[in-house]
Order: C-alpha cells, then structure tokens, then sequence
C-alpha cells in the first residue's frame, strides 16, 4: 500500500514543500530502504524510526518497504523528517486513513523510545505551509510555541508518536497552540541593561541615541573598566520594539540556528561575538550552512568588543554584509543568502594602556599610532560616529541625587526618529539615513547659506577628508530627525562633525 | 632624493661651521646634502621624547613655529616624536631647520619621517659625519647629539623622561657652552620629570616663544608684555565659550567632563566647541578630548 504525507525542506532560510511518500508491499526480500538526494543523518534515521515505531507499539512488517522524499531532485537534510516518515509507514501500513492527512503538514525528530523531539527551523516551515494553503501543522510541542506564531494555520503540538496517531485516527482531541505576537511585543520589555543605571556620560549617551536613532555603526573609544560595553549593551533598550514582521523573520533565522529556545524572539538581538571567533562562525558555517554571528545580529546590534584583537581578515568578511545587509555564502550544497541587516557597535582602548590621550597614558605618539594601525580600515570606513566613553568617577557613582533618563524614554525618540525616516524613504529601497546614498543626500539633506559655510570652513580648518562628508550630512539628518527639524541647522551639523573628529587619530578624519 | 649631491666637507676648509671646530672631539668632516647653517642667523635646537604626549606635540609645535618665524633656524636629529614634529613645524611655518644624523646621509630613517628627508632639502640640509651607506646603529647616536648640540645657540628640551638620550644632549651642551631651556610640565608626568629636573636645576624655563627668543637677543621687552598679547585672543568671546575656555588645559579634557563641568547643553556645546576650533583657540586632541590651543602671540587668529 502507498501512502504520502507533507512536510517541508529546509534549504538556509528557504522552504521548500517536500512530500515523504511510503510504499509497503509483497514480493522480493524484506527490506527498508529510504531514498531521495538524502544527507546522511537521514539515511541513518530508518533505524531509529524502526526502534521508535516498535517502542511506539507497531512493528514493520517483513515486507519490501520503500520510503521516497521527493522532490529527488532536491538536497534533504535535518533531522525533522523522522515523524512524518513514521507517519507515512503507519499510513501504508493502514493504520491512518489518507484523507486524515490532507492539508496537514508534519515534522519532528524522534527519539528510540517514540517521543518526539524538537527540531530546527519551524517557524518559516509553519510560515511557508501556511502560504501554501495548508490547514494544520503538527509539530514537537516544545517547538508549539513557536510555530504557533504564525497566524492563519492550526499548529498542534505533540509528545510521542502515539500521541500523533492517535491525533490522526480522530482518538485525540487537537489542542491547537496560538500566540498572539502583538500582544507579547506590546508586553513592556524588561532589559537587562538600562541607561538608567549609567551615571554621567553625557556625551557618550547622546552618541549612542544618535547612534540608535539613525541606524549608524558606532565605534566606542575609552580606557578600560569604563563604560563601553555596558554602553553598547544597552543599545537593544533604545532601539523600537520589534514590530511582528521582524519577531517573525528573527524567530527563524534564530531558529535555523539552533539557538531558539521555545517561543519567539521579542527583543532585539545583540550578539558579541569574543575577538577570537573564526570567519566562520562569524558569516556561517558547515557544508550546508547555518546562521552566523552577523545574521543572528539581524535586526539588532552586532558588538564587537575589543575591536584591535579581532583578526583583520575574519573582519574582511563583514565588508559585503554591511554593504548589502545579507550575506551570501556559496557552498558545494548550493548558494545560501541569509540577512545580516544590524548595527555595528565596536569598542576599543585608545592606546594600549588605555589612557590616551590623557595624562595618564604611557604608550606615546608612536605608541599609539602602531595600537590604531592594527584596527581593520574597511570596517572603520563603515563607521559613521566615534564616541569617547569616560572612566567612571567616583562621584558619580555615589551621586544619587541625579536621576538618569531610563532607556525607556530614550527608545521613545528614538522611535519618532525612526518614524520620520519610515515617511522620508516610503519610495525608497533604504529604510534609514545611514544607507543614504550621494543622491539621497542631495535631496534630504539640503544645507542653508549659513550651514554650508560652517561646513566649509570646518572642512578647511579641521582638515576633514571628501570621505567624511557624506559621512557627517548623514548623521547631521539624524541628529535633526531628533530635534524634529526639516531643515539641518549649524547645531545639527557641529554636533555631527564632532562625531566624525572625534575619530581623529583612529581613521584620517 | 638621490638628485641631491652629498658633499664631503673636511674641518680645514672655509665653509665648515665655525661652530664645530671649538668643541671638544670635533669631527674632521662632516658630509652635507643641502645646505649649512647660516651662520648670520640664531640656530635652536628642539629636542625631546620620541614617544611625546599631546602636550608634547603641542609645545613642539608652538616653540618651532614661533622661533621660525622670527627666522632661527632649528635643528634636531630627525627622530620619530619631538625631532621631527619641531622640524616639520618649522618648514612648515616658512622657516629653515637641519637633521643631524647618527646614519649615512643617504639613508632614511625611520621610515615615516620620509617627507621630512625631501622637503628638509628645500629649505635646509642634512649634516652626518658618517659616510654615506652607514646603517642607523643606536651606539652612533649618542655622538651625533654633539653635534646637534654644537650647531645651536640655545637647547631647548621639550618633554623627556628621567633618564633618556636628550640628557646625553644636555650634557654635550653644558661642556659646549650653550645655553639650556626647558619646557615645564606636571610634576606628576613621568614625560615632564626631565625637563623640571633641568629647571630645577638652572635650565632656563621656556614658557613661551618669546622666552627663546630674548635670550637670543632677538626681541627685548620679556614675556609679560607678550602675556597679555595671549590673553587678548579669547576677547569677543561668549560667555559660554569662555566658560569652555576656562575649563580646558593644555592637556587634553575628554568631551564628557566639559558637558558636566560646564553644564551646558550638549547640542550648544558641540556648536560652541567647533566655533572655537574654527577660531583657532581650541584643537581637537581626537578621540572626543580637546586641549587650548598653544599660539604664537600675536599671530593673529590661527
Ligand atoms: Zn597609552
């Protein structure tokens, strides 16, 4: 008997449908064979679904039993194929009636004793069955939760693969799983690090918002112990809440990954990868890849701490993906795009003691100059603000007379900021001033008599490079977004300039 | 830089300077590429750290520039750090400065000071008495600084550690007769701890241009008169600027502790930081810091 049951394929962020096609008959030498372009973790599987079915209480007949994925035309791999296989043997076996399968999707790994395990990549499977018209997804229940995201399909969550025949025969009642997404995104979010708890710092607070506000790679300069990376952790804080287009997109690529726990992802991501993480890990690995760093950062704040330490040629690979916000990597598997679209926060020592270019400072002119000369030029190209983050005085760390914004309230500018962003490039292919390109820039940022002369005169006396032109009219419309400006005044432009001068030292300004 | 001939010119001949042949162990000959001193003009020689400070880069800068341009010529050893950024300066200002070197004048050394080995030929020259090929060796060093030494009428130590190869120098220019000036600096900066130790001990102290510049006998009136000339510069001033003003230094102030020593606001403060920069009263020291800037008095406004 022949019987056939859906599921999908996963193939990097892509699905693809995948029918697992079971065949039991008479005649020939009792065997069980699987075919269909199959990785090899899914050739070994047959041994245990055979345990899991025995376990389960059903036995193979000895019989000729065939088991065909198709399209065979296609790369199969993962683990998830093991319970519609299952699913499909029972079907053959007469055990499930075909018409209870239709329109229903099925996936999940199964372990010798019959239960079903959870697996990766569930929420674009549900997201993409649903596009393709199917009713009912029946998944691992420690995966429900997260495809029970996606709206529009019956998502039922199940234990062992007794439970999913007895679901298929009409013995069990469907309990189907539901998240409402808006509502959990409304939830107020509760972050770890909050600007509340950093005391002083002005200016560098006010980098880090423009930062945020503009979607600019920011780089972080100060000794250490000071507040860099309590800074750039709070960044995700700042930034607007997710909207359901986002949780969704993130949620998958989290959950090709393996780094899902159960659920979605409500808030932003921030991923700090140590300075010693290969290129791999960073762009995404293995022969069939899977997610790196930067597009687990999708969405988020890519953080890379200590910035001299990491190699230059693992941070070669970064270049592509800030240009084009997805990376590309191709394999012999096929050609893989996965979406890197993060921010860049890096953070360094200004010298090597860390004290430059104050008093305290041992390391020199020279001294400085080799420290800064080891720092990836491509990735400082990239960066649009350098900001000075202080050590932390005592004062004001025992000063508690001083109420500091929360990151609650800096997050509501900052959303504003993105809002009028939204309306300016509604046409366009960018979504924030940072992506803006020279002819953007001509037409949204458009300088007054007076501000041109600043600008000018600051190129003049600052010795400022061509490159870092575009660079400061970009900021300079964030930075007047904020202050809820159409035109870019002198104030928007100085405070932009001495973002850029800021880096005097670390790239030719 | 090869177009430029080196000359050999041997201690009995009537161009060799006057001022090498009365020194203790006088070389015999010096190789030239360029030309000599001037021997009708005042000769400086600026020397320090080659690992400066900000600080350091910034009286550098301010003593060649003002020297230079009351036409004394500057001379140093072309070293990384203080050498080559009073050297640079002085070019730079339109003035004329030579390297002494402790190598073969053909060969450049180190490396980032090559711009300094063209342009030094337009408006001055390079003296070694090492014949040309001759590697850079740390044991020449110490020698060469006799003659840097002997060409000028007045050392002025920029910024130099306890114990460091400017006090070879020094100790040259004591046995020689010249006159010593010292730049000040904190007590606690390691930097400054040579320069006051030769304060302390009788060094002239080198506040200004203008200090040098009496004791060559170049201007009269001392330094108080052109104190004022300083201070006039921040008239016309806002009140906020001049609250930015006071709280600066010549070492540098991060942008953090002036926004909460001044309490202004952040916006108006970048506005105000970068007039005053356009200005010329304040510099940028990078990384978010700023520092006064050190002027020429009466040099106008930048
Ligand atoms: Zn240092």
């Amino acid at each position: 008997m022949f019987s056939s049951v859906h599921s999908m394929s996963l193939h990097g962020i892509n699905v693809r449908e995948v029918s697992v096609e079971a065949d039991v008959s008479e005649g020939g030498l009792p065997v069980f064979e699987m075919v269909g372009f199959l990785g090899s973790e899914i050739k070994e599987s047959r041994g245990r679904i055979r345990t899991a079915l025995k376990n389960s209480g059903f036995f193979l007949p000895p019989k000729r039993i065939t088991v065909n994925l198709s399209p065979a035309d296609q790369r199969k791999s993962g683990s998830h194929y093991d319970l519609p296989v299952a699913v499909s043997l029972l079907t053959a076996m007469g055990l499930i009636l075909p018409e209870m399968l239709s329109d229903t999707v099925i996936a999940g790994e199964l372990s010798l004793s019959g239960k079903v395990l959870s697996v990766k990549g569930i929420l674009p499977m549900v997201l993409h069955s649903r596009k393709n018209g199917y009713k009912r997804f029946i998944l691992p229940l420690e995966n429900a939760e997260e495809g029970g995201a996606a709206p529009g399909i019956e998502v039922i969550g199940v234990q062992s693969l007794r439970e999913t025949l007895e679901l298929l025969t009409g013995e069990r009642k469907p309990e189907p799983v539901h998240i409402d997404i808006s509502e959990l995104l409304k939830r107020r979010q509760r972050h770890s690090h909050d600007f509340c708890s950093i005391r002083g710092q002005r200016a560098a607070k006010r980098a880090v918002e423009v930062s945020a506000s503009g979607m600019h790679n920011i780089l972080l300069v100060g000794p250490p112990g000071g507040g860099k990376s309590m800074m750039a952790k709070c960044l995700p804080s700042i930034l607007p809440a997710l909207t359901e287009e986002e949780c969704m997109e993130i949620t998958g690529i989290h959950s090709i990954a393996g780094i899902l726990g159960s659920g979605v992802v409500t808030e932003r991501p921030f991923i700090s990868p140590h300075h010693t993480v290969s290129s791999q890990a960073l762009s995404g690995g293995g022969s069939i890849p899977k997610p790196g760093d930067i597009s687990l950062a999708h969405r988020g704040v890519l953080f890379l701490d200590e910035l001299p330490e990491f190699d230059t040629s693992t941070l070669e690979i970064l270049r592509q993906p800030l240009e084009d916000r997805e990376i590309h990597i191709s394999r012999a598997s096929g050609n893989y795009t996965y979406p890197a679209d993060f921010l860049l926060a890096a953070a360094m020592n200004p010298c090597k003691c860390g004290y430059y270019p104050g008093q305290r400072c041992t390391c020199g002119e020279t001294g400085v100059k080799k420290y800064l000369s080891r720092i990836s030029r491509p990735l400082l190209d990239r960066i649009d603000i350098v900001s000075y983050v202080d050590e932390i005085s005592f004062d004001e760390l025992n000063d508690d007379s001083v109420k500091e914004e929360s990151s609650e309230t800096i997050r509501a500018r900052v959303t504003e900021a993105f809002e009028i962003q939204k309306k300016r490039f509604q046409e366009s292919k960018i979504r924030f001033n940072s992506e803006m390109t020279g002819d953007d820039i001509r037409l949204f940022c458009p300088l007054g008599d007076k501000e041109e002369e600043l600008l000018r005169e600051s190129f003049k006396a600052l010795s400022l490079s061509a490159r870092g032109y575009h660079r400061i009219l970009r900021t300079a419309r964030t930075i007047a977004d904020l202050d809820h400006s159409d035109n870019i005044n002198c104030a928007h432009l100085s405070e932009a300039i001495s973002y850029r001068i800021t880096g005097k030292g670390i790239w030719d300004v | 830089m090869s177009e430029t001939k080196i000359r050999y010119i041997c201690a009995l001949e009537p161009e060799f300077p006057e001022k090498l042949k009365n020194i203790p162990n006088a070389p015999d000959g010096i190789y030239v590429r360029g030309c000599l001193p001037d021997p009708g003009k005042k000769t400086v020689s600026i020397i320090g750290s080659r690992n400066n400070s900000e600080y350091g880069r910034g009286a550098a800068e301010y003593f060649a520039r003002g020297l230079a341009k009351h036409g004394v010529q500057i001379v140093s050893g072309m070293a990384r750090g203080i050498d080559g950024i009073s050297q640079s300066t002085a070019l730079k200002s339109g003035g004329s400065s030579f390297g002494i070197l402790g190598c073969g004048i053909d060969v450049v050394y180190p490396e980032e000071n090559r711009l300094l080995y063209e342009r030094i030929l337009e408006k001055g020259g390079l003296i070694s008495e090492y014949p040309p090929g001759t590697p850079p060796r740390a044991a020449l060093f110490p020698q060469r600084n006799r003659i840097i030494s002997a060409l000028s009428d007045v050392l002025l130590v920029v910024e130099a550690r306890q114990r460091s190869g400017t006090s070879i120098t020094v100790r040259f220019a004591l046995e020689q007769g010249r006159d010593i000036f010292a730049v000040p600096g904190r007590i606690t900066d390691p930097l400054s701890y040579g320069c006051n130790t030769l304060i302390a001990d009788g060094a002239g102290i080198a506040t200004c241009p203008e200090d040098i510049l009496e004791a060559l006998g170049l201007i009269q009136g001392g330094r108080n008169k052109h104190r004022k000339l300083n201070l006039n510069k921040f008239s016309g001033l806002s009140e906020t600027q001049l609250k930015i003003i006071r709280c600066l230094d010549y070492n540098p102030v991060s942008i953090n502790e002036i926004a909460s020593k001044t309490g202004c606001d952040l916006s108006d403060l970048m506005l105000e930081l970068l007039k005053l920069q356009l200005l010329g009263c304040i510099e940028n020291a990078g990384q978010g810091f700023y520092i006064l800037k050190l002027e020429v008095n009466g040099d106008g406004s930048r």
